[in-house]
């Protein structure tokens, strides 16, 4: 038998010996560099934004010109698709389809779990030192899931109400204003139906604003804990969804059909996670310019967004220098820009030097946010399936 | 020695539709059956506080549409004589994709939608229970109106198969000169027989209906959704358990769509007596519904053209806000975005037309190596595998093609696309190919010619329009695959309905509406070049 042990070769041999790969991940960077030249990495990520797509294409030209990886964008509706991909393929032992993965929450912890993952590498990334891991603490958990370098971080996110100000003139900072706006304006006010992802995030900030002690959210709930600690969310949401779009007996199924319907007019205030969402759709003329954001006075839910990389990945030296890629200023930056995607950077802009830190400017376009509050870390994730399932109790049927 | 060579050409005639399509979907449906011993996903199921009203909910609504679809189909064939006519309505409507129509649909009745700032206007939009109503009654118009056109176009086959065309003229002049007026005749004569050829027809759009997701993720009710919903949801969520729980729920929906199918037999079975009598009935005057059949059938088609037209004006509107009549600031965005990444749509192209030409090939082989008595298994086995909900098969393909090795690869995408257009192939080609007559083989080999040259210059010339029919469904079924397609491709390969899919997860209404015209304008030119093309040349 004639062996040659090319680059791809040795590549190939990685992925099917996986734990020969994971033993790997302490080589140098200079090393990692070398490998990565010519493979090509498949960056499984949701693609329902141009936006978002524009950007990730224009990573992947970074890419190919600084480190020879050529990076190919496997356009996903739900990540969950990735997840139960790479379970399948590992499952038949069969080589990896996707070799880095945009990721958190439900999501990274079962991949984790279930040892789907390769790493840790995130220490291995020259630019994971510059990661604003201090003060912002989600970078290291992920919906108080420990990442222990499993995932790099990516991007911030914090939830964020929009609404047209011409419509609107004082947004409710508060669950308890917006229950009163609603009884004021009834049938103009919705969110989505959980277990999308926003409308369980809706229901989590209730959560924190009405239970009388939320500091437990951090730790893993039992069912009688959250029956009593739920109590008060139920009581509020019993109040306010007879004020709600179809008297609360129907919700609308995803964040973007709430946002479509605040465009059309139907619907009075929108949600979501990127707090700079509002104005990049003003640039795109979805939302008009009168536009307003805001976040709720005492805080909101706040997370952090990853990229991780599968245990069976073919090129995993080129999907790490993707993610230390990703983490660059010029790459953090730009992501940043509200004219691109407006998605907050999660480096310590007092780690970098002057010429990178004038890359970051402050931008006052309108839809950005109005009202700043502190993000509010996202519970334990053991809190989510039982929100979830005494929703769909209550009100699901 | 000539008996041996002839058992042996059947077997080859048969090995492609048996390696290509039969095989693997036993396989595929054989790795999906465990899943009917997993206790733990039937546990989470019957746990599950939306089941029953889902189930419900996917059952009447599949239903409802059926007997709506049904009933218009059968008003429009009564009182339109005119073929030409209902065959341009019935490609029209063929070729426009499910979820075009129901995005397009939706903008027409929806609250903020184009019906209520034409009547209504207003600061607001009015509070409107149209679209997603909990009743599932958008969801069942639109499955209705929707399925009427496939229902004439089964109903046309059906009449045009053969001699029955004639003979069926013979026997209503027959009941005229009993006394029985045209509209008495045909519901006592054609009727009848008509129903009997539409039963299968009738048992797709049925199951079609009562498992479809993307239509009603756009129409349909919340809270509870239709079962298929929750089951697309369990289906796709990253919990393996969740997943198992879809699969049962499958099982279930499968299981209940046979029962009521099968209920729905017993009780035909039970009233024959009954309908025997009111079909010896005396003489009725009874006229046929010129006058509803034309409302009818100008209603579905301007639904459909409406449709277009609407999506055509979101496709430009990055913001159409109430109740404004047209789009204030037009922008080409989402068909830059189109154009920008033609990967997709020339991949859907070539992917579906060389699954239209095998698909035809393997059927065309079929047809000349097996004897006619085995078409019966064929056509059972055809009609089969399209009245099985698609999410249970798509799940069994996968795990089929992963041990395989198949995923992520172009054969197995191609085989992915392929079951389910060389079912409707099949179906659709059957008739008229058994149909033909054999007396013109006889002469062209009386006259030194060999078969395959027969078969090329004067057989399959002579089938022309039904070839080219079969063709153009096999094309549009195939480029409008999306769930087999999008497991099987693993994200090494991205088709129009994939691209479409995920594109539109952000909820970007231009964007959404721009590909779901680029779904709808491929099988459109297919259905249009058949029938321009298929016409006879001596006529």
């Amino acid at each position: 038998m004639n062996v040659t042990f090319t680059r791809r070769g040795f590549a190939q041999f990685l992925a099917a010996a996986p734990l020969i790969g994971a033993a790997r991940a302490g080589q140098g960077w200079d090393e990692t560099l070398a490998d990565a030249r010519g493979q090509t990495v498949y960056f499984n990520a949701w693609a329902g934004s141009p936006q978002i797509n524009a950007y990730i294409a224009w990573a992947g030209e970074e890419l190919r010109k600084r480190h020879g990886i050529a990076l190919v964008h496997v356009k996903l509706a739900d990540t969950a698709e990735a997840v139960r991909r790479v379970r399948d393929e590992v499952a038949a032992g069969k080589p990896g389809s996707a070799d880095l993965i945009w990721i958190n929450g439900e999501n990274f912890r079962i991949m984790k779990a279930e040892k789907l993952l390769f790493g840790p590498f995130t220490e291995d990334l020259p630019n994971f030192a510059l990661v604003d891991t201090g003060g912002k603490p989600t970078t290291l958990v992920d919906f108080a899931e420990p990442t222990e370098g499993m995932e790099s971080p990516w991007g911030m996110a914090q939830l964020t109400f929009f609404a047209d100000g011409a419509k609107l003139k004082t947004p409710p900072l508060s669950m308890a204003e917006l229950l009163g706006l609603a009884q004021t304006m009834p049938g103009r006010i919705s969110y989505p139906a959980p277990p999308d992802f926003h409308g369980t995030t809706f229901l989590k900030q209730a959560l924190v604003e009405t239970m009388a002690d939320p500091s437990v959210l951090g730790t893993s709930a039992a069912k009688e804990d959250f029956l009593v600690a739920s109590n008060p969310m139920f009581d509020f949401l019993d109040a306010l969804h007879p004020h709600l779009w179809r008297e609360g007996r129907q919700f609308p199924q995803s964040q973007a059909q709430v946002t479509q319907m605040v465009a059309d007019g139907e619907l009075l205030i929108g949600l979501t996670f990127n707090p700079n969402e509002p104005a990049n759709l003003v640039a795109t003329g979805a939302l008009p310019a009168s536009t307003i954001a805001w976040q709720n006075r005492a805080g909101s839910i706040g997370n952090t967004h990853f990229v991780a990389i599968p245990v069976n990945s073919t090129s995993k030296q080129a999907a790490q220098v993707t993610a230390d890629f990703l983490l660059s200023p010029e790459a953090q930056a730009r992501k940043a820009d509200l004219a691109v995607w407006g998605d907050p950077a999660v480096l310590d802009l007092a780690k970098l030097n002057a010429s990178d830190k004038a890359l970051f400017k402050s931008a006052d376009a309108p839809g950005a946010v109005s009202f700043p509050a502190p993000a509010i870390p996202e519970p334990h994730g053991s809190w989510v399936p039982l929100i979830e399932a005494a929703w769909l109790e209550r009100y699901g049927a | 020695m000539a008996r041996t060579l002839r058992r042996l050409t059947a077997a080859a005639g048969a090995l492609p539709t048996m390696v290509l399509w039969i095989a693997p979907l036993l396989l595929s449906l054989a790795v999906v059956a465990p899943a009917a011993l997993d206790r733990q996903a039937w546990q989470m199921s019957l746990g599950h506080p939306q089941l029953w009203p889902g189930l419900w909910l996917a059952l009447a609504t599949g239903g409802i549409a059926t007997l709506l679809a049904l009933a218009a189909a059968i008003v429009i064939l009564a009182g339109i004589p005119a073929q030409r006519l209902l065959r341009g309505l019935a490609a029209a409507g063929l070729a426009l994709p499910h979820l075009a129509f129901a995005i397009g649909f939706g903008f027409l009745i929806m609250p903020s939608g184009l019906v209520a700032r034409v009547m209504v206007g207003g600061d607001a939009p009015p509070a409107w229970n149209t679209v997603q109503d909990p009743w599932g009654i958008s969801l069942t118009a639109a499955l209705a109106l929707k399925e009427i056109p496939f229902l004439l176009t089964a109903a046309m086959a059906a009449l045009a198969r053969g001699d029955a065309a004639g003979r069926l003229a013979r026997e209503c002049r027959a009941a005229a000169s009993l006394g029985h007026g045209a509209g008495s005749a045909w519901m006592r004569i054609v009727l009848p027989q008509l129903l009997h050829e539409l039963r299968w027809p009738l048992a797709i759009v049925f199951v079609y209906g009562a498992t479809v997701v993307d239509m009603a993720l756009v129409l349909g009710p919340t809270q509870p959704p239709t079962l298929s919903v929750i089951i697309w949801h369990a289906l796709n969520d990253a919990d393996a358990a969740t997943n198992r729980m879809g699969l049962a729920m499958t099982l279930l929906l499968t299981l209940a769509l046979a029962a009521a199918l099968g209920c729905t037999a017993m009780l035909l079975a039970l009233t024959r007596g009954f309908r025997r009598d009111f079909l010896a009935a005396g003489p009725s005057l009874l006229d046929v519904p010129r006058h509803s059949a034309l409302l009818l059938a100008a209603v579905t088609m301007l639904m459909m053209c409406g449709a277009v037209l609407i999506l055509g004006l979101l496709s430009v509107a990055p913001r159409w806000p109430y109740p404004a009549l047209m789009p204030p600031e037009p922008g080409f965005a989402a068909w830059a975005a189109l154009a920008a990444a033609p990967a997709p749509l020339w991949l859907s192209l070539g992917l579906s037309l060389s699954v239209a030409a095998a698909a035809l090939a393997a059927m065309i082989l079929w047809f000349e190596t097996q004897p006619p008595r085995r078409d019966v298994w064929l056509i059972g086995f055809a009609l089969l595998s399209l009245a099985l909900p698609q999410l249970a098969v798509a799940a069994g393909q996968y795990r089929l093609f992963l041990a395989l090795g198949a995923t992520g690869t172009l054969p197995g995408l191609c085989l992915a696309h392929l079951a389910p257009a060389i079912a409707y192939v099949a179906i659709v080609l059957q008739g008229p190919y058994r149909a033909f007559d054999g007396r013109y083989m006889k002469v062209a080999h009386s006259l030194q010619t060999s078969h395959p040259a027969a078969l090329l210059l004067v057989k399959l010339p002579l089938l022309k329009a039904p070839l080219l029919t079969a063709t153009a469904i096999a094309f549009a079924v195939s480029i409008g695959q999306f769930v087999p397609a999008q497991l099987i491709a693993a994200g090494r390969y991205s088709t129009l309905p994939m691209e479409a899919v995920t594109l539109s997860a952000g909820g970007n209404r231009p964007l959404a509406a721009t590909f779901a015209l680029a779904l709808a304008i491929p099988p459109l030119i297919a259905f249009l070049a058949a029938a321009l093309l298929g016409r006879p040349r001596w006529r």
